[in-house]
């Protein structure tokens, strides 16, 4: 069995009397390629975390991907004190959401997966890190990696129906690349950590450089058929996992389609599933060029009095609660969307009374995402009663492209929305919640079904807008006194609308391949509940509008990379995580460039 | 990130509450006495009240094993002996309750006092309002099931001996299911 036994590379020392070539604030899936990029260009990079630092093997004994429920004392759960907010939690209340709450912990909804057990010590303390304003599920994970430890593997490619989406709709702005700047970046991306599916030669989805696709189960071979009459696709889920083996990296396994990573909240022990630790820190700091810091909490980007340059980043060690200082020839920010607005927002100084980077007054606007929630379930009446059989062995089930406003035009909004969908047999028959009675016919109805159903949910772009956007809080300060976000952010009426849409086509497919629709949800969940968490610094031509240029390099301070989603200058319906990254090579292949040049 | 759909299905079918009577089933409390364990969070006479009761919501039938040999009980105990939630704890003891006093009503006996027809009634009348739940034994039921379906279906006995559960194992070669043509 190839299970991945190397251990992790072990760490420079850190040194904050010397100057870095870079220090990368954050640790996911942009910070981890910065350092990639960057340590193979032979600069020396400092990275902060802000989170406890996991070694390959404790995170595997944190995910414990392979544990049966009944071998966990509590199926999974957490032990109590530990409580996951829920919906109805978002919803009744405004955050702080764990502000007064009996629980000693509180996490994300995520923690409700089947599995609070499993990401209780990566998913943030709500009560260590709260937030005000309007209603937001914001789910963040604090320890090296970030969120890649637990993300939902859905790996897809942006277009030039979403770099141009303002050429082509009139709404908002254009991206200051077009997909022919970025392609060789995702290609990149592919072949470094692996993805899989099948090739579909879509405009609006452009194919990556696939490895061997996962399954599809019989129920979905037969909505695929349907859909191509409708001139729809349905295709296994691009999983950003490696199937076939990466040769060039020692921390990594292929996926032997355990299906571990879609019982949990996610994760993956043998790290098939791309997380930033073993896909691109581990082989950075194997280089001797990247020194890691965690338990290190940005709170201001430093400024060079007479330069106006960054030079450094200001942090709190939080095991010792002592201020200290990096220091650093280019600052680059990948702390998260959210988090690098806020660290921006923090960094004010004479030279920059409103935060750094943020002479336009753009910095925490046009902040975006996908909207959620809506979609619909049907029973595949012949699977009735059919032996099990192996469905769940996957990273994920499939995914319907975007087939909204491409060459048509819908009436009541603009942009487009995917499905995400699964289907057959998985580790606990869901519909037992659901099907009514008791006894021996109840048991009979459970197992006759539990491989009968089909369900599928929409992910739909948020349009980008100024009023839509986060500001610091006068008031409230997280555990270690930074003062915290504060959301002005809803869904509007665009966004409304495609949800209704999502219903109606999603019924519309089932019922053309056959298939009854015996539940839909038109409920839209709470803001942020996507995780895919977009824009606040965007991308453009014009300083007075946008805060980076096209490399994700302030406009203002020509020594400041933010290379998150927070360059992003419209959502798309994608996920994002893959863009995250060809962008972030791109930008710190160019970094680099400029670095030797002297230009920084 | 994204949460899977398979979580959000919710069968709607229409079922019948036509249970068939549990095989004639040892007495609950002799069954825990037999397995050595002494109950954590309930008393005896309710933790044989739990179990008989979680058996015949999840039987015993000619296909697998039910809840009472899948320690669904047991289970329910240990959670409740560690939970914090007081206002939870206190549910199960007047839920159980609940049950007595019905079949009181019904039957002028307590629970496990009546004959598996009288039990069988007395079950089928709290799960009247199962999708609209009024009195305390109602109410109760949704408790006593959701919990029941939980436990048993995570166990030994759900996942393998009923699901005939295939997965959480390692596909050496071609992954299982159909190409995408």
């Amino acid at each position: 069995m190839t299970l991945v036994k190397t251990p992790p590379p072990l760490s420079q020392e850190v040194d904050l009397s010397k100057t870095y070539d870079a220090v990368v604030v954050g640790s996911g899936a942009a910070g981890g390629m910065a350092a990639h990029v960057l340590t193979e260009q032979g600069m020396d990079v400092l990275m902060l975390e802000a989170g406890k630092k996991f070694d390959i093997n404790q995170i595997g004994q944190e995910l414990r991907s392979m544990q049966w429920p009944y071998d966990h004392p509590r199926r999974g759960d957490a032990p109590p004190g530990y409580h996951s907010l829920s919906f109805n939690e978002y919803t009744v209340r405004n955050p702080p959401y764990a502000k007064g709450s009996t629980f000693k912990h509180v996490m994300s909804y995520v923690g409700g997966w089947g599995g609070s057990d499993y990401v209780k010590n990566i998913l943030v303390d709500e009560k260590d890190h709260p937030y005000t304003g309007t209603k937001y599920a914001w789910v963040r994970a604090r320890l090296l990696g970030g969120k890649t430890n637990i993300w939902g593997r859905l790996a897809l490619r942006l277009s030039d129906y979403d770099f141009k989406a303002k050429t082509h709709d009139g709404y908002g702005e254009d991206w200051p690349i077009a997909y022919a700047d970025i392609e060789p970046y995702y290609d990149r991306v592919d072949r470094y950590l692996g993805i899989s599916g099948v090739k579909e030669n879509l405009p609006h989805l452009p194919d990556s450089l696939f490895q061997r696709p996962n399954k599809l189960t019989s129920a979905e071979v037969k909505v695929r058929e349907s859909l191509k009459k409708m001139g729809r696709v349905l295709t296994p889920y691009r999983a950003g996992v490696t199937t076939d083996g990466l040769k060039h990296n020692k921390y990594r396994s292929k996926c032997y389609g355990r299906g571990a990573c879609d019982r949990r909240p996610g994760g993956c022990d043998i790290h098939a599933a791309f997380d930033s630790p073993t896909g691109l820190i581990y082989p950075s700091m194997d280089t001797g060029h990247l020194t890691l810091r965690t338990n290190s909490t940005a709170h201001e980007v430093l400024v060079d009095k007479n330069t106006g340059k960054a030079r450094g980043i200001g942090f709190v060690d939080t095991a010792t609660g002592k201020s200290l200082e990096a220091k650093a020839k280019v600052v680059i920010l990948a702390a998260s969307t959210l988090e690098s607005a806020r660290l921006m927002l923090l960094s004010r100084s004479p030279q920059y009374p409103n935060g750094i980077g943020n002479s336009s007054g753009h910095v925490g606007h046009n902040f975006c995402e996908h909207v959620m929630g809506p979609g619909v379930t049907g029973l595949v009446k012949e699977m009735v009663g059919k032996p099990p059989t192996l469905d769940d062995g996957r990273p994920g089930g499939f995914y319907i492209p975007r087939f909204r406003n491409l060459k048509d035009k819908q009436p009541d909004f603009i942009r487009g929305y995917g499905f995400e969908g699964g289907s057959g047999f998985g580790i606990f028959p869901g519909s037992a919640n659901g099907t009514p009675g008791f006894g021996a016919q109840f048991k009979k109805e459970v197992r006759d079904h539990a491989g009968a159903f089909i369900g599928l949910g929409g992910f739909g772009e948020v349009l980008a807008r100024y009023e839509n956007y986060v500001d610091l809080d006068p008031d409230e300060k997280d555990h270690w006194g930074i003062p915290t976000l504060r959301f002005h952010y809803q869904f509007g009426d665009n966004e409304k609308k495609m949800c209704q849409d999502m219903v109606v086509a999603g019924r519309e497919m089932l019922e053309a391949a056959g298939i009854d629709v015996i539940g839909t949800d038109d409920q839209i969940l709470t803001e942020g509940w996507s995780i895919h968490e977009l824009g606040t610094s965007r991308m453009g031509t014009d300083p007075k509008t946008s805060v980076l240029n096209q490399f994700q390099q302030s406009h203002d301070v020509k020594n400041l990379f933010v290379v998150d989603g927070s360059s992003h200058v419209s959502a798309s319906c994608q996920n994002p995580t893959w863009t995250i990254m060809a962008l972030a090579w791109r930008s710190c292949e160019y970094l680099a460039g400029e670095f030797k040049k002297g230009n920084l | 990130m994204t949460v899977t759909r398979r979580e959000m299905l919710a069968a709607t079918a229409a079922a019948l509450a036509a249970p068939l009577v549990a095989p004639g089933a040892a007495k609950a409390a002799e069954a825990a006495r037999a397995a050595g364990v002494a109950p954590k969070f309930f008393t005896a006479p309710e933790f044989a009240l739990l179990d008989e009761l979680s058996d015949l919501i999840i039987p015993t039938d000619a296909h697998s094993p039910g809840a009472r040999v899948a320690g669904v009980a047991t289970y329910i105990d240990f959670r409740l002996s560690e939970s914090l939630d007081t206002d939870q704890q206190a549910k199960w003891h007047s839920g159980l309750a609940a049950v007595d006093t019905l079949s009181q009503e019904l039957h002028r006996k307590a629970f496990l006092q009546g004959t598996p027809e009288q039990r069988l009634a007395v079950l089928t009348k709290m799960a009247a309002g199962e999708k609209d739940p009024k009195t305390p034994a109602e109410h109760f039921f949704q408790q006593l099931k959701g919990w029941t379906v939980r436990a048993y279906y995570s166990s030994k006995v759900g996942i393998h001996a009923d699901q005939q559960y295939k997965g959480n194992v390692y596909q050496r070669g071609e992954y299982a299911g159909y190409d995408a043509k």
